[in-house]
């Protein structure tokens, strides 16, 4: 049984994307309990599309105890849709046939919550999105999930596999690297591919990026000024004023 | 003549009120498109909502009524409950019928799920989150939030492309006329068509609500709320100390608190938990993500504590008080006892 976790690099200190580290977690969790059930081998495997130096996550999920890594090395670093990435993603995960994908709810700094259902339609897989918690069925051709819902509410699912779950955070609490993984980590292979392998001539994208903004104020925004203790006295003169003190 | 489709939001068989500010923004849409493109009165871009149902009837009219706005009700034969596969397979048979330039979805947990899936069964463009729509002379654009709620990205679609806009709930103002007519009601019967290997991917079991709904939350008139910003799990004890110092107080926090096991979830504050409306809501130590922001905004006053002066939450505070919410609290505590 072959289960593919999407990652993502973020942020300025390149850290794996929050939510892909629960989406490895949970990874992680399933072949240990598949382990269990089955035969047949398990195993988790890495993809990311990123610049060169994204190579440092698929190093990290090594360490949390992924077994193989892909790169699709990517030049580019202007605004890349997800559409165009679930494309690239798609390009090298169709050779492999996964039973399960797992990507993250959002990356961080797109915010799309687009690439994993993308993914999956294009790979013609069925989807669900949010998902809080799993289980697996015992004939090993299905899933119960549940996923998260507005107002405290969870729809509850049996999706057939292969299929592809998007994972919110609070599903699992992500571990560690441990020490032996990261020195075992140096050994295993990155897969690289680069764009051109995948798509010759440039990308087709359906939109474009025309710019960023700073978002603008909903309130006064009125800021405090003076030292830390004046500062606590000013709010507690505001909140003895209006009597909830 | 242009189209432009709403998908209305049913959840549990009722329309969610997130579905009138749709039709807020397919009026801006519709307007944009009319100054842009200087179309005569007559071609005015036809909006109409789409309503998926076993039996749409009831509701499509209901709908037609509330909204004025005209209703194609989706007969779906054998239709339960909401899934990806069946909303796509039916929507998009309409909607590839229809060729609407522009379709309208909430970018809710339904809205996410089925709307990128759906953008590329029309082979469309695709726009998640949006929280502004803006016309100028190169047309309409639309702005989402980025790079944790700290930006904005302004994105068109490319000219011709049909394009599917996810939009934030709370972004849009609903603007329903007072006195309206109800639209006109269509029914269109369009079966749930299988993949090619003829079997059903996606079984809807049910729908559980979690336990935990917070009262407090709802009455207190001061909720103070903690965010990843307090560090560790101990300082909530700081938090209680400072809700405990105020009247009519209760607590609240972000969803990392809660995805980690620190607090209960019926504490969590946003559009995954409560939607608050405290009279004063002080944030402690929040970044003020979007998902967050929507639990509270209408609150009626806010006063953030961030030691980062430019976290997004400060752009929806009254007050700013930027400092570390570690040494400001017991700052306050001590002037508190000392006046007690
Ligand atoms: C589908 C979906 C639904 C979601 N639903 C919700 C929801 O209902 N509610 C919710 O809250 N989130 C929700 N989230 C999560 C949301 O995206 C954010 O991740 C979350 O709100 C961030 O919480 P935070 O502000 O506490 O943490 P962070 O974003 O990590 O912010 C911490 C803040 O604390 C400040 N800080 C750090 N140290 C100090 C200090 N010593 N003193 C003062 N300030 C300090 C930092 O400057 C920072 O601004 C949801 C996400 C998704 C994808
Ligand atoms: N460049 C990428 N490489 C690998 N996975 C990605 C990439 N971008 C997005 N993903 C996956 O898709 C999820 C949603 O991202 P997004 O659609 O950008 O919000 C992430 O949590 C990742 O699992």
């Amino acid at each position: 049984m072959k289960l593919l976790v999407c990652i993502k690099q973020v942020g300025d200190d390149g850290d794996m994307n929050r939510f892909d580290a629960h989406a490895l977690e949970e990874a992680l969790l399933l072949k240990k309990q598949l382990g269990d059930l089955i035969l047949e081998p398990v195993s988790v495997d890495v993809m990311t599309v990123g610049p060169p130096g994204a190579e440092a996550i698929i190093k990290r999920a090594f360490g949390m105890g992924a077994d193989k890594g892909y790169h699709i090395v990517i030049e580019n670093s202007g605004y890349v849709s997800s559409f165009v990435t679930a494309s690239l993603l798609a390009g090298v995960a169709e050779k492999s046939s996964y039973d399960l994908i797992l990507t993250g709810i959002m990356s961080e700094d797109m915010m799309s919550g687009q690439t994993g259902p993308m993914l999956a339609k294009i790979l013609g897989l069925p989807w669900a999105t949010g998902v809080m918690k799993t289980s697996l069925d015992l004939t090993g051709h299905a899933m119960e999930i549940e996923r998260e819902m507005e107002n405290g509410f969870r729809d509850c699912l049996v999706i057939r596999l292969p299929a592809l779950l998007t994972i919110q955070a609070g599903i699992n609490t992500p571990r560690y690297p441990t020490l032996s993984n990261m020195l075992a980590a140096d050994k295993k292979q990155i897969i690289t591919h680069t764009t051109a392998d995948l798509f010759p001539g440039p990308f087709q994208e359906k939109e474009s990026c025309v710019g960023m903004e700073s978002p603008e104020k909903t309130r006064l925004a009125r800021v405090l000024e003076g030292s830390l203790s004046n500062k606590a006295e000013q709010l507690f003169a505001f909140l003895r004023k209006k009597d909830f003190i | 003549m242009k189209q432009i489709l709403i998908i209305a939001e049913i959840f549990q068989g009722q329309m969610r009120q997130v579905t009138l500010e749709l039709v807020a923004a397919a009026r801006k849409i519709a307007a944009g498109l009319y100054e842009k493109e200087n179309l005569s009165a007559i071609q005015m871009p036809r909006i109409h909502i789409i309503v998926p149902s076993g039996s749409p009837m009831p509701l499509a009219l209901e709908i037609s009524k509330q909204t004025g706005m005209d209703v194609i009700g989706v007969q779906i034969p054998g239709f339960k409950t909401y899934t990806s596969e069946i909303y796509i397979s039916c929507l998009g048979q309409l909607i590839k019928k229809m060729n609407p330039s522009h379709i309208l979805v909430a970018h809710t947990s339904q809205g996410r799920d089925f709307a990128p899936g759906l953008s590329l069964e029309l082979n469309a463009a695709a726009i998640p989150g949006i929280n502004q729509i803006r016309c100028d002379e190169n047309g309409l654009i639309y702005s989402r939030p980025v790079f944790d709620n700290t930006k904005n990205m302004l994105v068109c679609p490319t000219p011709g492309s049909p394009v599917v806009l996810t939009l934030m709930p709370g972004a849009f103002k609903p603007n329903i006329q007072e006195e309206r007519k109800p639209g006109q009601v269509e029914i269109q019967k369009i079966p749930f068509q299988t993949d090619s290997d003829n079997k059903v991917h996606i079984q809807h079991q049910q729908i559980l609500k979690r336990p935990g709904e917070n009262q407090a939350l709802k009455t207190a008139k001061v909720i103070v709320a903690a965010g990843q910003g307090i560090g560790e799990k101990e300082n909530l004890t700081l938090i209680f100390k400072f809700a405990e110092s105020l009247s009519s107080s209760s607590v609240g926090v972000s969803r990392p608190l809660v995805d980690r096991g620190w607090i209960g979830y019926e504490h969590q504050v946003g559009i995954t938990g409560a939607m608050v409306a405290p009279e004063i809501y002080i944030a402690c130590g929040i970044s003020g993500s979007s998902q967050h922001i929507a639990g509270m905004k209408d609150a009626k006053f806010v006063i953030s504590i961030n030691e980062n002066p430019s976290a997004p939450i400060f752009l929806h505070s009254d007050l700013c008080i930027v400092e570390d919410v570690l040494e400001f609290i017991p700052a306050f505590l001590t002037l508190y006892s000392k006046s007690h």
